[in-house]
């Protein structure tokens, strides 16, 4: 008696990746340690953890981890960046950068969150904007941000001034 | 009428009673037919296709793993309807198809639950749970649109039927496969502890098309059954054969 065994307890099981998703739903996913190179699409939520180089597109939800890389243009329905994005983001819906987020390329979405610290380098185009109005003062605002473009820091804030 | 594939191994005696049970239960539900007992050498597509010509109404495999794999792998071209009658060890497809092993599964083919099965297909040869290629350096690329490498030997798990489980963080961890697609595992080696190698949490693709290619020949296990390749080409044959299955099947 004194060495009867005694049953391991069951080891629990989970579904995999992640809660909420339906466990018949499989989606992409891209291991820390993987590279994927060239065009890669997917019908699903695409999670990326490793490394991604070529062009993404989802219509669906994108998820790009903390210390994951795209270096590519990328196309979702959603997407969740924690990590790094250099190239063009277009999102059909909302975009959410993180903290440790850092995109370098032109942003185009419908709704966008930022969080404090994420760092982003590119022009902001987000739909259903109004006070754009006409075509007058779209061409004011045109040539508006190419005189911004043209001046040096220091100048920017005078020309805002004067511009205001 | 059904014929009946039996397995080289069920010559064993342990085997005798349980056969005897199982041809009894046959002839009770009226679907006994004639036997057919395979050789290691056996042409399943050869002698499948014999057997229709003669107006068989369906093919019934017994044996288990390796039997299905080794009937199915060649004659899954041919348009009959098949059955499954597990019997013994390693009957893993048998739990995925919802066919319980031994004489209970008499009952299930009486029955006549009829599904058309996705099978995955591979250099010529059909598997229906899972191809596993064993940590090689592989270089893997998906519907001819990209590539997927890594630093360090992979694993390479493709399943169609069978669910794909590995733990990791004192868990367990399980994905469903769906249907209509095939789905890659692929785990790249980290290390090696005391007796086994440790992986990567998995990283998953699904597709419809993959080509694996390596330097030197590596491992391949489908169906219970193993080969050595260089490259191999991995497809879907969407709704390719008519099988008899049981309704706890997991999918």
């Amino acid at each position: 008696m004194m060495f009867q065994k005694t049953p391991r307890p069951a080891m629990p099981q989970e579904e995999y990746p992640t809660p909420g998703v339906s466990p018949d739903e499989v989606e992409t996913v891209v291991g820390p340690s993987v590279r994927v190179e060239g065009d890669f699409a997917s019908e699903g939520n695409i999670i990326v953890k490793g490394i991604v180089s070529g062009s993404v597109k989802t219509s669906k939800l994108l998820t790009v981890e903390k210390g994951a890389s795209i270096f590519a243009n990328v196309r979702a329905g959603n997407a969740a960046i924690s990590g790094s994005i250099r190239g063009n983001v277009k999102v059909s819906d909302r975009l959410d950068l993180a903290e440790t987020a850092q995109v370098a390329g032109d942003i185009d979405c419908r709704v966008l969150s930022v969080a404090p610290g994420a760092l982003v380098q590119g022009r902001v185009t987000m739909k259903g904007i109004e006070i754009a109005g006409d075509k007058k003062d779209e061409k004011k605002i045109g040539s508006f941000m190419s005189k911004i473009k043209s001046h040096s820091e220091d100048e920017v804030d005078n020309t805002v001034a004067s511009g205001l | 009428m059904y014929v009946y594939l039996y397995d080289n191994f069920l010559k064993q005696k342990k085997y005798a009673s349980t056969l005897k049970i199982i041809e009894t239960r046959l002839t009770d539900f009226g679907i006994a037919g004639k036997i057919i007992r395979l050789q290691s050498l056996s042409d399943a597509k050869e002698l499948v296709e014999d057997e229709i010509k003669k107006g068989v109404s369906g093919i019934v495999i017994v044996g288990n793993d390796k039997t299905f794999g080794q009937v199915l792998s060649r004659a899954a071209t041919c348009e009959t309807l098949f059955g499954f009658l597990p019997i013994g060890q390693g009957n893993r497809i048998a739990e995925i198809l919802g066919i319980p092993i031994g004489e209970e599964a008499c009952a299930t083919l009486s029955r006549r639950r009829k599904l058309r099965l996705d099978l995955g297909w591979f250099n010529g040869r059909y598997f229906v749970s899972q191809l596993h290629i064993m940590p090689s350096e592989i270089a893997v690329e998906y519907d001819e649109r990209f590539k997927v490498t890594a630093k360090s030997k992979m694993e390479l798990v493709v399943c169609n039927l069978q669910p794909f489980e590995w733990e990791g963080n004192g868990k367990k961890y399980v994905v469903r496969p769906q249907d209509g697609k095939l789905e890659a595992f692929l785990r790249p080696v980290l290390g090696r502890s005391w007796f086994k190698e440790r992986f990567e949490d998995p990283s998953i693709f699904p597709f419809q098309e993959m080509t694996v290619s390596a330097k030197k020949p590596f491992v391949v296990e489908a169906d219970g059954r193993q080969s050595k390749e260089t490259k191999i080409k991995i497809k879907l044959s969407k709704k390719r054969v008519e099988m008899i299955v049981g309704k706890e099947r997991m999918f």
